[in-house]
């Protein structure tokens, strides 16, 4: 199944992959380091057409404290943490309960229960938006944080269910038949013993989803319009004005914005990777 | 599920309304400007309106301005707050015509701040014949040049379109292009279209066109263009304009390839952010075309207004007089760096460009509020995309004059 590992190649195909990885790696972060680049440039430089040369002069320091001196930065990455912690948290709860329910259950419509949830995820979520819009102004919830995680869960569910279903269904039967069999409560048996089986896909889960939240543009732009209760994708577009684009703000902010899930990633990186290979393997 | 969700939902918002209207005098108030200069001078008069009137209960909202265009339709026609921002001239017309906006003349009259000193904008502020809203801010537009580059060349800032026409023929054979502009987002296009259909017809055609009682193959409107042809070629502009925005087009600006742009007053911070001084940048009047017309200026306008549907008029009513009182003119546009629509305002004279701006925009005989705000949104469109594509190439005209004739039969 595997590919043959690099080192055990040719000494040319080896020397080729040590060359382009370097290659592809900056091709990689080029969109990246243009951005960090101009963060740290005045605004001159930008006004005199040197985008994308050596910044006159560096303005590191400046330019980023200037992002939290001008806009409500810390404000809109708490709104950011009360938007994507309770998604987080209702959505993975969600998804373990009815994953439990289509992958142990055997019921006549676990099947295509479990496709509906799967095709959920193939409807690209931009063309629900007038429905959601609208549905949101009928349960006065537009424009309010509850609202917006509310649906941010409802569109995350569909996903973790699918993931959490296969996780469950690659465990040993055997274990909640003799749990049964014993005369374990149900609810017993998910609590106690596929909850407890299921935690590393439920750390993945947690992490895949709070960075989708914390990225997410979007729904933000869409259902929210008040500045008390913006997220930080949304508030860095304040650093621009009607006319005037401060894009070397824009860009600092932009990349404070993006610490935050990247640090997340560190922190539970086993996780994260282990969470993408899910059921890749078959034991 | 949804179900569930539905009455969690209406409990909530249930519990908001019992808890606000527990408490005796409130007032809502709904800004669009996220921008921290703006956001700070909205916030800072709020809290002092709050300390005059600690019994006032004062809700300020604030949001994305784009999005305010969009939501503000709905907002009046079901859940109103007490004052809202919108734009004056043509564009309050879909919300004044309706009656979703308030009449507010009485204020006008009985307020004497009101009455005695924003006369130059009043008429803006004005449909059939009653005020609908209070402004709070404006700038102007105008041609801002080189004047080291005019120097250099013994030129004077002209007054008539002769007198341009000879400063560009100069310019031109110093090897510097007269005007700088980029049309890539159109709107640009529009601020020269505008100044030279005021100069050459003056503000009544002018408004009557961007109402669409006009067609865009008048007569007049057609030597507004002759004039605009005869621009393009002895004043010609930056030729890659179609690739810029207006941000870009300082750059040739700045480095001393081009000498003149017909901008707003919002573009001198990004001037000498591009290195450029005091000494070497300065502002003048566009020049006049049609000898006597009553000079009218381009100044978009910001303002309150309170919707038909407000809860609390008299706080709404009192909060519109505390913004147009001199001292708050004063200090809001301090903050955002832009012009008082009240005349009897302190502005800071260090700045030269808000000087000359205040002299220019307080003795117009009209203000117009910009093409893409005075005329409705679909003809705006076409109309800015008709004037690249005539920039572009001036030999197009009858084709483009004919099809904004068109959207111009849709529009209206």
């Amino acid at each position: 199944m595997f590919p043959k590992p690099v080192e055990n190649r040719s000494v040319l195909v080896r020397l080729l992959y040590k060359l382009s990885l370097p290659v592809a790696l900056f091709v990689w972060l080029l969109p990246l380091l243009a951005i960090f680049m101009t963060s740290i440039r005045p605004a001159s430089d930008i006004a005199t057409g040197n985008v994308f040369g050596i910044p006159s002069t560096f303005q590191m320091l400046q330019n980023y404290a200037e992002v939290f001196a001008k806009t409500d930065a810390l404000k809109y990455l708490t709104n950011t943490m009360l938007i994507a912690l309770p998604t987080m948290v209702v959505s993975v709860a969600l998804a373990c309960l009815t994953g439990y329910a289509l992958a142990i259950y055997k019921f006549k419509w676990a099947l295509p229960l479990f496709f509906l949830f799967v095709a959920g995820n193939f409807v690209p979520f931009q063309i629900l938006m007038l429905p959601v819009v609208d549905m949101s102004n009928r349960l006065e919830i537009f424009n309010t944080v509850p609202g917006l995680v509310m649906f941010h869960a409802a569109f995350q569910t569909g996903f973790c269910t699918l993931f959490m279903r296969n996780f469950m269904k690659a465990l040993p039967f055997e274990l909640i038949e003799s749990a049964r069999l014993e005369g374990v409560d149900e609810f017993k048996i998910f609590w106690h013993l596929v909850l407890p089986l299921v935690k590393p896909a439920i750390a993945a889960l947690c992490v895949l989803i709070f960075t989708f939240i914390w990225n997410d543009f979007f729904w933000a732009t869409v259902l929210l319009s008040d500045d008390k209760s913006l997220p930080i994708t949304v508030g860095v577009r304040t650093l621009n004005g009607e006319f005037v684009q401060q894009w070397h703000l824009v860009s600092a902010a932009s990349l404070l914005a993006a610490v935050p899930p990247v640090l997340m990633f560190f922190i539970m990186q086993k996780h994260f990777i282990a969470g993408l290979t899910l059921g890749a393997t078959k034991g | 599920m949804i179900n569930k969700f539905t009455r969690m939902a209406m409990a909530a918002t249930i519990g908001g309304m019992l808890s606000t209207a527990a408490l005796a005098s409130d007032l809502v108030i709904t800004f669009d400007d996220l921008n921290p200069d703006k956001k700070a001078a909205y916030d800072a008069a709020v809290e002092a309106f709050k300390a005059a009137n600690p019994d006032i209960n004062v809700t300020a909202n604030n949001g994305d301005r784009e999005a305010h265009k969009d939501t503000i339709r709905n907002a009046l026609q079901n859940d109103a707050p007490d004052v809202i921002t919108w734009y004056p001239g043509n564009r309050m017309a879909p919300f004044v015509d309706p009656g979703l906006f308030m009449d507010i003349s009485d204020l006008w009259a009985s307020d004497p701040n009101l009455s005695a000193n924003f006369n130059a904008i009043k008429p803006t502020m004005s449909r059939n014949g009653k005020q609908w809203g209070v402004p709070y801010s404006y700038y102007q537009w105008g041609v801002y040049y080189r004047k080291d580059i005019y120097d250099k060349l013994s030129l004077s800032e002209p007054k008539t379109w002769d007198e341009l026409l000879g400063n560009c023929d100069a310019l031109k054979e110093a090897g510097v292009t007269p005007f700088t502009i980029g049309t890539k987002y159109l709107w640009t296009a529009a601020g020269v279209f505008d100044y030279l259909n005021l100069r050459t017809n003056g503000y009544d055609v002018h408004n009557d066109l961007t109402a669409g009682k006009i067609k865009y193959t008048d007569p007049r409107i057609r030597a507004t263009f002759a004039k605009w042809e005869e621009m393009l070629d002895r004043c010609s502009f930056v030729k890659t304009h179609a690739t810029m925005s207006w941000q870009e087009a300082i750059s040739p600006f700045a480095n001393g390839d081009a000498a003149m742009y017909v901008m707003g007053n919002f573009s001198v911070g990004q001037y000498k952010d591009a290195g450029l001084t005091d000494e070497q940048i300065d502002f003048f009047q566009f020049p006049e075309i049609t000898p006597g017309l009553a000079r009218a200026e381009e100044a978009p306008a910001d303002a309150f207004f309170i919707p038909a549907k407000a809860k609390n008029v008299e706080n709404a009513k009192k909060f519109l007089a505390f913004v147009a009182t001199p001292e708050v003119q004063a200090e809001w546009n301090k903050t955002i760096g832009q012009l008082p629509p009240n005349s009897a305002a302190a502005i800071n004279t260090d700045d030269k460009f808000i000087v000359e701006g205040m002299e220019t925009l307080s003795t117009a005989a009209g203000l117009a509020q910009f093409y893409d705000r005075d005329a409705p949104a679909a003809m705006a469109k076409a109309g800015m995309e008709g004037f690249q594509k005539f920039m572009l190439d001036p030999s197009t005209l009858d084709e483009v004059l004919e099809s904004l004739d068109k959207v111009q039969a849709e529009v209206y």
